[in-house]
Parts: structure tokens; C-alpha cells; sequence
């Protein structure tokens, strides 16, 4: 594909889905000004770079990646700030909030954040997250059975134990 | 975990609010990069620049991807089975399904057994391919039945099953099948399968012993001395052994309980997620020493 063909439809891409990358965003950092900061600049590194991109396929796994990558980045850079901005958010929110909102999602890693969103509530294949973090697909099986496992202890918390 | 339970963080995920200025900032970001290429347009320095960092990027995404597919093509010749004496793979069929979001891969071997004179030993050859058969059938209409019941709506469900053989040695061939299923919650489940080359017989734990042997309550025993070890080194190893619900309790292990001798010749105890500590544990395995089950093990299994 052409350069300006392919750059145009990324920018269509990015136009079509910036609500799910405002939503992954959103679940690495929880804050809307910092959510938005991050697809903003997501937005632009997708077009600006759209020559890296080589095969019209996989444009959504590269967006996908560019917005994980940004929101990682940004946490570190900031990470001092979020860690307190999130505790007094926690305490405000624990007193009527239940565990199983996306709070929840704090006990995972960056990279296990990412597979539990695109895999459940983004609907993307296994195949495609694999593109998306870079390793193969049974890679991201095992990180997907390692984050069910620990949300489930989240979640299950303060439960009567009926599973075992 | 309750499927309820993920549903509701799916919906709150589903609800996170769209601010109103969201769609006025994607096309900030994407006018502030336009500009810039602009920019870079009438620079050739720049332009060059740019093509160097695009090539470059590019390269290294052929890297990655060459890197990959060598993993793949190693896996796929580790998988080729050393051709034993008497016990082999001979073929295998895959079930390969995906619907409803949903997926299975199921690789299912055939086992051929050949006596020492070289013709087939119809009787393990088939009493080992029909438990195979058994084995995986019934993971396939249970997935099969899951899909059935998610119907038209979302189901979330994958399931890998995978064999490898194990042991083929002198004496022993093992074949070893791991389940993994992700539903919801993820579940772990491993099972063996064991011909002693000797008799050419397909053996449970009992086989590795002689007759009468009490090596079920020594084997026991020694796990549970092992379980107190662990539990003492470290704070986060937790298994069900002297627990406030005795009925749980790890009590002794079976006749039929999976194993598996490791590459130390060492017998291996494997449990099941759940069946002796919880869920978190995940399936767990305790190496008994082979001084432990001194004299009692038949000749030839264990070192």
C-alpha cells in the first residue's frame, strides 16, 4: 500500500476506535485528564509513525500497542503522583464501591492488564494480543490463566472459601 | 471466579465515561503529527532522517518475526517423538475449533506398542489408544456442550490440550497430556499415561512396585514431610494438611494417582489445582527421594 494510502487509513482506524483506546488507557491510569493526555498522544505517534506500519492488518494490534506502550510510559514518568492521587481515590471509593468494578484490575501487571482488557472486554483473538505484546500465543495463554488466578483471590476475598 | 463477577468488571469497563472533548483531542494529536511530517517534507535532512528511523523499525519487526517462527519450527521438531523400542507416537489427529469466541486445540497421538520382535502388541497398542480416546472425547463434548450452551451470546472459554512424551527409557514410556482451560478462571489438569517396555503393559503407580509393597503409605508420608518443609520455608506456600477442616486434609495418595519419573530417574508425585492446596498453588509435584522407597520399587523404574 501506498504511504498516503496507508496513513490515511490509519487515521480512520484511530477515528473509528479512539473510544476503546480512551478505555484501555482510562484502566492504566483511572484519572480522565491523564486518560485523554494519553490517546492524544497516542493519536498523534500512530500517524506520525504510520510508515512503520507494513501490512494494512495489523494496524488495530499496532494501535493497540501504541496505547499500552503510552499509558506504561506515562505511568512511570508520573509515578510518584498516581500512587497518591489513587490511594485517596481508593478510600473515598471503598465505602460504597464492590471489588468487582475495575479497581479490581489493580492486582495485575501492565502486561496482564492489557491481556485481561483486549481479551474480555475487547473481544480481540489470542492471536491478535500476541501481536499486540510481541510473543506468541501461548505466552499470552499463560499470562491469561495467571491474571484469571489472581483476580479470582481479589475477588473472592473476604468469601466464605466455597471453591476451594 | 464467578462468571458474574468478570461480567461486572466488563461493565464497568463498558461504562467508563467518554469525556466530550475526547474526540477534539484524538484529532489534535493526529493534526499535530500531519504538521509535522509537513515540516519534515521541506527538510531533506529531516526526511532522511525519518526514513532511517522507519527502516529501522522496520527491520527489527522482521527480526522479531523470524525469531518467532524459528521458535515455532523448533517446537513443532521437539514435538517429533524419539522413536523408542517399542512404545512410539505414530500419528496424530488435532481438533482445532473456534466459535462464539471460543477455542479449542486438541492434539490427539496414536500410540503403537511393538513387541521386542518387532510385531505389534495389539492388546496395549489399542487398550492405550481407546483410554486416549476416552480421555479426549470427553474434553471435546465438554467444550463442545459449553458452546453449545453459550449460544448466540458471549462465551469465553479456551482450551489447550498438548501431550508430550515424558519418560522412554529402558524400561518405561510416558506420555504425558496437559489440559490447560481458561474459563473465566483458568484450570490446570495433567494426565499420564505409562507402558512398562518390559511387559509391554500399560502400568498405574502400582506397577513401579513390587507386590505387596506398602509404598502408598511411605510415599504419603514422605509428601506430607515435604508439605511441613515448604510450609515452614515459606509463608506464601500454603497446602491442605493439618487445616482446621480435617476433611480436606492431603490424607494419602492412591494406587492411581499421576507420576511421572523425571529426567533424574527421580519418581515424581503430581497433583492436580485444588486437590491438595488452593487454587493459587496451582498443580503441584513433590520428587520423592528414591532412598524413601528403597526396596519396594521393582528393578529398572527408578534411580
Amino acid at each position: 500500500m501506498r504511504k498516503e494510502a496507508l496513513q490515511k487509513k490509519i487515521e480512520e482506524t484511530v477515528l473509528d476506535s479512539y473510544e476503546a483506546m480512551y478505555r484501555l488507557a482510562y484502566t492504566y491510569v483511572r484519572r480522565e485528564e491523564d486518560a485523554l493526555d494519553i490517546v492524544q498522544e497516542s493519536a498523534y505517534k500512530a500517524i506520525k509513525h504510520a510508515a512503520c506500519v507494513k501490512q494494512e492488518a495489523y494496524i488495530k494490534t499496532w494501535l493497540w500497542r501504541i496505547v499500552m506502550n503510552t499509558a506504561i510510559d506515562f505511568i512511570r514518568k508520573n509515578q510518584k503522583e498516581i500512587a497518591v492521587d489513587a490511594f485517596y481515590e481508593d478510600v473515598r471509593e471503598d465505602s460504597y464501591q464492590d471489588f468487582d468494578t475495575i479497581e479490581a484490575l489493580e492486582v495485575l501487571t501492565e502486561k496482564e492488564k492489557a491481556v485481561v482488557v483486549l481479551r474480555f472486554f475487547e473481544d480481540q483473538k489470542i492471536s491478535e494480543i500476541a501481536k499486540v505484546l510481541h510473543e506468541n500465543t501461548n505466552t499470552v495463554k499463560t499470562i491469561l490463566y495467571r491474571s484469571l488466578k489472581k483476580l479470582r483471590l481479589k475477588l473472592t476475598e473476604g468469601e466464605p472459601d466455597y471453591e476451594r | 471466579m464467578r462468571d458474574k463477577k468478570l461480567e461486572n468488571i466488563r461493565q464497568d469497563y463498558g461504562n467508563i465515561r467518554i469525556p466530550e472533548e475526547l474526540l477534539q483531542r484524538v484529532e489534535a494529536g493526529i493534526q499535530q503529527a500531519k504538521e509535522e511530517k509537513q515540516m519534515e517534507k521541506k527538510s531533506k535532512i529531516l526526511v532522511y532522517t525519518g526514513r532511517v528511523a522507519g527502516g529501522a523499525a522496520a527491520a527489527m519487526l522482521v527480526i522479531i518475526i523470524m525469531a518467532n517462527s524459528g521458535a515455532t519450527i523448533a517446537h513443532a521438531m521437539a514435538k517429533i517423538p524419539v522413536i523408542g523400542a517399542i512404545a512410539e507416537v505414530v500419528t496424530f489427529r488435532e481438533y482445532e475449533s473456534a466459535q462464539n469466541n471460543m477455542e479449542a486445540n486438541i492434539k490427539i497421538p496414536e500410540v503403537s506398542v511393538k513387541n521386542e520382535d518387532g510385531t505389534v502388541n495389539e492388546k496395549t497398542t489399542q487398550k492405550i489408544n481407546k483410554s486416549i480416546q476416552e480421555y479426549t472425547d470427553e474434553i471435546i463434548a465438554q467444550y463442545e456442550a459449553d458452546v453449545e450452551a453459550a449460544g448466540e451470546g458471549e462465551g469465553h472459554m479456551d482450551v489447550e490440550l498438548d501431550y508430550s512424551i515424558i519418560t522412554d527409557n529402558d524400561r518405561l514410556f510416558s506420555i504425558r497430556f496437559d489440559q490447560l482451560l481458561v474459563m473465566a478462571s483458568g484450570t490446570q489438569m495433567v494426565k499420564i499415561y505409562h507402558i512398562d517396555k518390559q511387559t509391554g503393559e500399560m502400568i498405574q503407580l502400582s506397577g513401579l512396585f513390587q507386590e505387596g509393597a506398602d509404598y502408598i503409605t511411605v510415599i504419603s508420608e514422605n509428601i506430607k514431610e515435604q508439605m511441613k518443609e515448604q510450609m515452614a520455608a515459606d509463608e506464601s506456600v500454603m497446602y491442605y494438611l493439618d487445616s482446621e477442616i480435617p476433611e480436606w486434609d492431603f490424607q494419602s495418595i492412591k494406587e492411581e494417582t499421576t507420576f511421572y519419573v523425571n529426567e533424574d530417574g527421580k519418581l515424581t508425585i503430581v497433583f492436580d489445582e485444588y486437590q491438595v492446596a488452593p487454587g493459587y498453588m496451582g498443580s503441584v509435584e513433590f520428587v520423592i527421594p528414591t532412598e524413601a522407597v528403597e526396596g519396594l520399587a521393582q528393578e529398572g523404574f527408578l534411580k
